[in-house]
């Protein structure tokens, strides 16, 4: 019994511990939190919501973006993503008489993060629009 | 006069020797640890370069180099986890190296345990494996594959392994350690009823804690850098151990060395620090037969 004891305090024992407690946190805290939730809000430069705005999503990879879901903008500007299934993810909104926006590009932590964006995709109305 | 004189204790006559030594021979002490320093920082520079460039992915031929990490961030290891299949190749890794690692603490034991005994053609024995010691291991792959295909093994796990159950070195190592053991205690033991396998197991493993540690990091160290050998027996991509998929991860994407560097880096944490963690083991296991006459 002595002897467990002693092995179970050893750094043979310890420090597999130390790592798989933090890993194993870290997969509980992924699991409540990958609904694959995106939101955000869409803008003008002037900082008024603009309803109708089509966002579009891709997915990225190593080397290519490929679309993976269009939402539109809410009347006070906010959209949301359910279906996000990547880590790494670029967001582009567009209006009929805006010019598009840039294309964001959103880093998570893990797959299918719920996330909600600091900053809104900010689009621009045409100058040559009436 | 002579008669009162007291001949000088060993003890005085050693701690004598020992301040003339440093006194006369030895560096100062900060000197010493102003050199050890520069050289563990000639030595870890490399390392710190490798983990530097995973968190920042700037390019390695910028000049002029900057020493501290400008804008550090995970997103290079956590496009590594995803856009390969990095915990599977971890898990085969993984899988061989446990293999690996159990035959050698077995059958290296064994081995070494045959060694300990006097029998005839000992010296041949002994000469055959230091010899086996010098030819390497790619002059022995045709005929390795050969048997690995004949037995049905390749492409799985134990095909993998195969070859790295039982290391010459190791043999050694164990075979040093067994020496160390007293002989009466193998005769107490085999009096009291024990069979050479339970010999082995219950005294000889049990008094070599050294060098099974020692077995247990080279077995583990080499089957988990292991190249050739995986390279030439697997032939499902899901089966491939680390080593493997960085050259495919090399021979597939261009231009992502924060990402290359991220998946260096997590190929080689494990085996850090499994070596830290039993490294007063290993050393002692490396030298437990160095002194023996």
């Amino acid at each position: 019994m002595k002897k467990l004891f002693t092995f179970l305090r050893s750094r043979f024992v310890i420090i597999p511990l130390a790592i798989a407690i933090p890993v194993g946190a870290w997969n509980i805290y992924i699991t409540q939190h990958a609904d694959g939730v995106v939101y955000g809000q869409v803008l003008t430069a002037d900082g008024l919501p603009v309803a109708g705005v089509t966002i579009t999503m891709m997915e990225k990879n190593f080397t290519t973006n490929s679309e993976r879901g269009k939402v539109v903008s809410a009347t006070d500007g906010h959209f949301i993503f359910t279906n996000n299934r990547s880590h790494n993810i670029q967001l582009r909104a567009s209006k009929q008489g805006y010019s598009e926006s840039e294309q964001k590009v959103v880093r998570l932590y893990f797959k299918s993060q719920n996330v909600t964006l600091k900053e809104p995709l900010v689009i621009t109305p045409n100058q040559d629009k009436p | 006069m002579s008669q009162n004189m007291q001949p000088p204790s060993v003890k005085s006559l050693l701690s004598n020797g020992a301040k003339k030594r440093t006194s006369s021979h030895a560096l100062p002490t900060w000197l010493l640890h102003i050199s050890l320093l520069l050289i563990s920082f000639c030595l870890l520079l490399p390392f710190y370069w490798v983990l530097k460039t995973s968190f920042t992915g700037e390019n390695i031929f910028i000049y002029p180099p900057s020493l501290i990490p400008q804008d550090p961030h995970p997103f290079f290891y956590i496009d590594t986890w995803y856009y390969i299949p990095f915990a599977r190749y971890l898990f085969n890794s993984v899988v061989v190296s446990v293999l690996a690692i159990v035959a050698n603490v077995v059958f290296n034991a064994m081995a070494a345990y045959a060694l300990t005994k006097h029998f005839k053609g000992k010296s041949l024995v002994i000469t055959l494996l230091l010899s086996c010691l010098m030819i390497p291991f790619q002059t022995t792959i045709v005929p390795a594959y050969l048997i690995t295909g004949k037995i049905g093994l390749l492409n799985s796990y134990l095909g993998v392994a195969l070859p790295t159950f039982s290391t010459i070195v190791c043999i050694f190592i164990y075979k040093a350690s067994f020496d160390a053991i007293p002989t009466s205690l193998i005769e107490a033991a085999r009096i009291d009823g024990l069979s050479e396998l339970q010999v082995i197991l219950k005294i000889m493993i049990p008094l070599s804690s050294s060098a099974v540690a020692s077995n247990v990091i080279l077995s583990f160290i080499w089957s988990w850098n292991n190249f050739l050998w995986p390279l030439i027996v697997i032939r499902d991509p899901l089966m491939q151990t680390l080593p493997l998929g960085l050259s495919r991860f090399l021979s597939y994407h261009e231009n992502t060395t924060g990402a290359l560097y991220a998946f260096c880096t997590m190929v080689l944490v494990p085996g850090i620090i499994i070596f830290l963690m039993a490294q007063k083991e290993f050393i002692r296991g490396l030298t437990s037969g160095a002194t023996k006459g």
